[in-house]
């Protein structure tokens, strides 16, 4: 079935296309974060290029992890898979470190305050809410 | 390495779907955890390009960033990656 096998092609072409628009909307908005703190202007060839590049990089990221998981004996990417990553410039791999620690405190915290809230009892619905609209704001 | 402050990132989810994409096995899958340090590590991608192209571009006392300055930094960074 040809068409199948093209429609299945477009399909995928297509899905690849979004995903390299958002990649460059969230390139485009670091960039002008930077240009704005170091009063530097970028061209528009540049932050496409940055964006394909990270599009790419991304290949090359997803396969080490998935291999970095498998030669652990997991199916389950896991933050550890991440800083493995991060083994080529030193600096990098601290940075890395310091924010996996960061991630998996804020983590604990919250989940600290949503059990907290459970136990409660009365006082649940309205905090609940609350923690369910700070949430869907990340 | 620059630090990044609070701002533009990347979503979880995009970060997911980029990763999914490439994966050869089916049943890989992301912690909740790993992505956001992922989503950390492409922000961080980014900032480094852009900002040592900025500096390319102010060692050249260029007016602004372009493919030119980008690519001289290009080499380095991937290394560092």
């Amino acid at each position: 079935m040809e068409e199948e096998a093209e429609a299945e092609e477009q399909q995928r072409f297509s899905h690849q296309q979004r995903l390299k628009a958002a990649v460059h909307y969230t390139v485009g908005c670091l960039c002008e974060e930077v240009a704005l703190d170091k009063e530097m202007q970028f061209s528009k060839q540049t932050i496409a290029a940055i964006s394909e590049l990270t599009f790419r990089q991304c290949e090359n990221f997803a396969k080490d992890l998935e291999m970095f998981a498998r030669h652990a004996r997991r199916t389950t990417i896991n933050t550890e898979d991440v800083k493995l990553l991060a083994r080529r410039s030193n600096s990098l791999l601290k940075y890395i470190t310091d924010k996996s620690e960061e991630i998996a405190q804020t983590n604990l915290e919250r989940k600290a305050r949503k059990k907290k809230k459970s136990e409660n009892g009365n006082h649940n619905s309205r905090e609940l809410a609350e923690a369910g609209v700070v949430e869907s704001e990340k | 390495m620059e630090g990044a402050g609070a701002g533009a990132g990347f979503r979880k989810e995009l970060v997911s779907r980029l990763l999914h994409v490439h994966f050869k096995d089916d049943k890989t899958k992301v912690s909740g955890d790993a992505l956001q340090l992922m989503a950390e590590l492409l922000k961080i991608f980014v900032v480094e390009a852009a900002v040592r192209g900025v500096r390319q571009a102010q060692a050249e006392d260029a007016i602004l960033v372009d493919v030119d300055q980008l690519e001289k930094v290009l080499p380095q960074l991937l290394l560092d990656f």
